[in-house]
């Protein structure tokens, strides 16, 4: 017993000793906390083949979705810490979820390692709404309380806080009526069942011509939207969308950390990438693992609780 | 027009249909690879060729796996994907009747004739279609799941209240876990295993297989009538009920393509609209349900329909209309191609050449499927029971982790499969469960929202019923709910004229009336459970799964008196072994529990060496064993690979073994 333990032990750190040289050792696998199709795998998508280019491995992209990416993040401190596995967060997600029930993580058990970009927020309407600038929507909201009714994707998700922060910073009182994926909501959005939509830029690059931006959520003008003012220009102070990024799992050494740290932000730097990237609609940031993660995280915190509980989805 | 067809025929594009079509078949036949999966497989791949060869490749394996659902479908009762459930009701019934060559002909014949007028309407329709399908808001998707669920009156054959009760679980089973649009935690009891809910694709394959490999082992005779002689492909019959059904081809493909346009409902709500529309106005004998090639052939002209309807929103819209779409968008996205009303009306060569290469593929599905299929018959037909039941086992078991790459649901699966067979033997049918299983969240979501906007504008009866599309399809509703009672109603108003009393109809005995309230008790204390647990839910999440809750428990209620009163039992009491039909699900769960440790080749041979003990009737010499056992672990070791490294699932590596 004593020596299959002492192996085990030995094992384990001829593991860790090895799992420490380097990374990219071999192919990695990249899972995503929800099904293909979505904004998620589209740029993991994107980068396989840059961090191909530049580390000669590949990125295996697979999926496990289910719970809302809760199902994912629970499993996540399980999995092998030697750099092979990564997988992808989302914000709000991970901040929101495990205040609302026991879904298996907490914030903390997630070791984010770098997050490389957002969907800018952005209110939309139907190509033929009546609302041409966003003073003309906020008007009707504030003669017609309630009425103004906007789509979005979920409940507790960024589409839903950004719509609640909104209505408190303007001071008016909208409708919210989640559907399931972004999707989902453009669709009815497109089809006047709604008045408008609390969407993302990604979402209307498909929709041009379709879809008129009111306002996007960037501190400036979004390359793929050179019309649509940002709301800093409009006088509101609200930069802000859903954020993407890699973690790892906890039993990642300090360097295997940062070595994944400084792989996606390789990635990240790549001109042509960054091109790709805007063209899709997406905002690139650069927070890599350390302080300027955990100042991150901590302030996006600050941020979705209180709107969470405004919004009813926190207790 | 005909350089686009030109360019869709070179010789690559042929060939990557051809691959793709393949592809796409078997793995649509495989429970539990679905469709969306296969598609998202090859995503990388596409990567590296020019955007119309892409598309070529992606349509055709997608068009093919829907097909190929079918298999499993007609030869396992197994539903491969969820677009062939309805093709489950008479297609095995046929199979078991010893026509499953027929049945496989008929499903390929009006896969082809579904898939060609979607692509047509595809072609030659699309962008008014599409703004046609905006028209949908949530009410109407309210309702149409509601239609949907308006079925259970024909398919319930008999016992409508089981039926309803049945739907009412699938409800609220499919409650279970985090709810997108009410963003909130319901039913998990605590665990953090429920957290994903019951997987819809997983459930089905238990609720479906699992009783029917319960059943395989517990008598001697066969799985299938073996025909007398190989009979080639029984083209020219297949032929003929084509063209007696032409009209519920037609019928059934235009469903298909409408509901195929329509975001969020897909492939397997379209064959299900398609069959009951098709029962309806069938005639003609053995009776829908018990293997009329109607229902085979409106369900499968219906689903792959779906594929070239899906495709209008998707290319016009930028809106997947299936969930196969949305992977085929994102890959699209990632290739630099934007869809949207501008690549369709400035007449992009990319469309028109992909539209072709869906038509090119949809052909060469006819002598594709025709040769997997005669295969597939035969290996089912000639395997013994003692070397079939291990195989579909394993398939059901991998074939259920690969959805969400999930143990969980797995072992969900497995736990439907008995739910499902006690569902069977006290006569609630599975097929209703099922229903209420995918329309549920489809019903809830469009509920929710509906309400929300009819709350905010204060006019809550508009909103529901005041909609000209939503009353077109109440009225739907309401004929689909009473249809089925007609020829009752109508036998009992002749037969008062005529002065005929209804004969009495002898009652059960004491013990099957007690065997029926128990089994309709213990659904009520389900129902109890889920009013109870939805307490303390904010008042969004638990509308609706509460009311469903209540209706469950009045109609426990109705169906105990119905019992008490008129003595009518409905249940199952096949003969047969007891000890060998438990040790199914004990054998599955134990390969599922197993996996982590030894991996998922291990276990599945652990699986097989109990299951073939179990399966085996007849005395069989020591080296047949030997042949039959080491085929069945060369097929499991045969699997994983296939499933790790070419369909790339992440399974998990054991512990002991690698494989």
């Amino acid at each position: 017993m004593k020596r299959i333990a002492l192996l085990a032990v030995a094992l384990g750190l001829f593991a860790g000793a090895a799992a420490a040289e380097d990374f990219p050792k071999g192919p990695v696998e990249y899972i995503i906390p929800f099904g293909p199709g979505g904004e998620s795998d589209v740029s993991a998508r994107l980068q396989q083949p840059f961090f191909n280019k530049l580390y000669g491995q590949e990125f295996v992209v697979t999926y496990k979705p289910g719970g809302g990416g809760a199902v994912a993040w629970s499993q996540l401190n399980s999995m092998a810490g030697d750099g092979s596995v990564i997988m992808g967060v989302n914000l709000p997600h991970i901040i929101i979820q495990p205040k609302q029930e026991n879904v298996g993580f907490t914030t903390e058990d997630i070791t984010s390692v770098y997050i490389f970009h957002y969907t800018p927020d952005a209110i939309v309407v139907p190509a033929n709404s009546p609302y041409k600038t966003l003073a003309d929507l906020i008007a009707d909201a504030k003669a017609h309380p309630r009425e103004v009714i906007f789509a979005g994707s979920g409940k507790g998700t960024g589409n839903h806080l950004a719509q609640v922060s909104f209505d408190k910073l303007v001071g008016m009182a909208t409708t919210y009526v989640p559907f399931k994926g972004t999707g989902a909501a453009v669709t009815a959005i497109v089809g006047n069942q709604v008045k408008a939509g609390w969407s993302y830029t990604t979402a209307a690059v498909g929709q041009q011509g379709q879809l008129r931006v009111l306002a996007v959520a960037t501190e400036e003008r979004h390359p793929a939207f050179p019309e649509a003012p940002t709301f800093k220009e409009l006088g509101f102070n609200v930069v802000s969308g859903a954020y993407r990024g890699i973690a790892v799992p906890k039993t990642a050494s300090e360097e295997m950390r940062k070595k994944v740290s400084d792989a996606i932000a390789a990635i990240n730097a790549n001109k042509e990438f960054r091109q790709k990237m805007i063209d899709a609609g997406f905002a690139l940031v650069d927070i890599p693992y350390g302080k300027e993660m955990d100042a991150f995280m901590a302030a996006r915190a600050e941020e979705y609780i209180p709107a969470a509980k405004a919004a009813g989805v926190l207790n | 027009m005909l350089g686009y067809l030109l360019a869709a025929l070179s010789p690559l594009n042929i060939a990557l249909a051809l691959v793709g079509v393949s592809a796409g078949t078997i793995i649509g036949a495989i429970p539990g690879l679905t469709a969306t999966m296969a598609v998202a497989v090859l995503v990388p791949m596409t990567f590296a060729m020019a955007p119309e060869s892409a598309l070529i490749l992606l349509g055709a394996i997608y068009t093919g796996a829907i097909y190929g659902g079918a298999y499993a479908a007609i030869l396992l009762n197994t539903p491969g994907t969820p677009s062939s459930i309805g093709t489950t009701f008479d297609g095995y019934p046929m199979a078991k009747k010893g026509d499953g060559d027929l049945a496989v002909s008929v499903a390929s014949l009006a896969s082809l004739a579904g898939g060609l007028i979607g692509a047509i309407a595809l072609l030659l329709l699309a962008p008014p279609l599409a703004k046609a399908a905006l028209a949908f808001g949530p009410v109407e998707y309210f309702w149409l799941a509601v239609f949907g669920l308006s079925l259970i009156a024909a398919l319930s054959t008999g016992e409508f209240l089981k039926g309803l009760i049945g739907a009412a679980f699938g409800i609220l089973i499919a409650m279970i876990g985090v709810s997108e649009v009410g963003g909130a935690v319901r039913f998990t009891f605590g665990s953090t295993t429920l957290l994903g809910g019951v997987e819809t694709v997983s459930a089905l394959i238990g609720l479906y297989c699992v009783p029917v490999l319960i059943e395989l082992v517990a008598r001697p005779d066969r799985h299938l009538d073996k025909p007398a002689e190989t009979r080639g492909f029984r083209l020219p019959e297949a032929f003929a009920i084509l063209l007696r059904e032409k009209f519920n081809l037609i019928r059934s493909s235009i469903i298909g393509t409408l509901v195929g346009i329509l975001p969020g409902a897909g492939g397997s709500i379209a064959a299900l609209v398609a069959y009951s529309e098709a029962r309806r106005s069938g005639k003609g004998e053995p009776a829908y349900g018990q293997g009329n090639p109607g229902g085979i052939v409106a369900t499968e002209s219906a689903n792959n329909a779906t594929v070239g309807g899906g495709f209008i929103p998707t290319l016009v819209l930028g809106i997947p209309g299936t969930p196969p779409d949305a992977v085929i968008l994102g890959a699209l996205l990632v290739q630099g191609v934007r869809t949207g009303p501008s690549l369709f009306s400035q007449g992009s060569s990319i469309v028109y050449t992909f539209i072709f290469g869906l038509f090119l593929a949809t052909i060469l599905m006819l002598p594709v499927g025709l040769m997997i299929g005669r295969f597939a018959y035969g290996a089912i037909v000639r395997a013994p029971k003692a070397g079939l039941v291990p195989v579909v086992a394993f398939m059901t078991v991998i074939g259920s982790f690969a959805i969400q790459n999930n143990l969980t649901d797995a072992g969900i699966m497995v736990v439907m499969g008995v739910v499902g067979w006690l569902a069977n033997r006290r006569g609630f049918s599975v097929s209703p469960i099922v229903l209420g299983l995918i329309l549920g969240r489809i019903a809830e979501e469009g509920f929710v929202q509906s309400w929300t906007i009819g709350d905010a504008l204060g006019n809550q009866w508009a909103q529901f019923f005041g909609r000209p599309l939503s009353m077109a399809i109440i009225a739907l509703t309401l004929l689909s709910f009473v249809y089925p009672f007609v020829p009752q109603v109508k036998r009992i108003v002749r037969d008062h004229r005529a002065g005929i009393r209804a004969p009495m109809l002898k009652r059960a005995g004491g013990a099957a009336i007690l065997r029926d309230c128990i089994a309709i008790g213990v659904m009520a204390v389900i129902a109890l459970t889920f009013l109870v647990q939805s307490h303390h839910l904010m008042a969004e999440a638990a509308a609706f799964p509460r009311t469903i809750a209540i209706a469950m428990l009045v109609f426990c209620m109705l169906a105990v008196a119905k019992v008490l009163f008129t003595g009518q039992v409905s249940e199952d009491l096949s003969a047969g072994s007891t000890p060998r039909r438990i040790a199914v699900p004990i054998a599955m769960g134990l390969a599922v529990a197993l996996v982590p440790y030894t991996g998922f080749a291990a276990a599945g041979i652990v699986m097989s060496l109990i299951l073939m003990a179990v399966a085996a009737h007849d005395r069989l010499s020591v080296s047949s064993w030997i042949k039959l056992g080491l085929s069945v672990a060369v097929i499991m070791v045969l699997f994983t690979v296939l499933f790790r490294d070419l369909l790339s699932v992440p399974l998990p590596r054991g512990m002991l073994f690698r494989l």
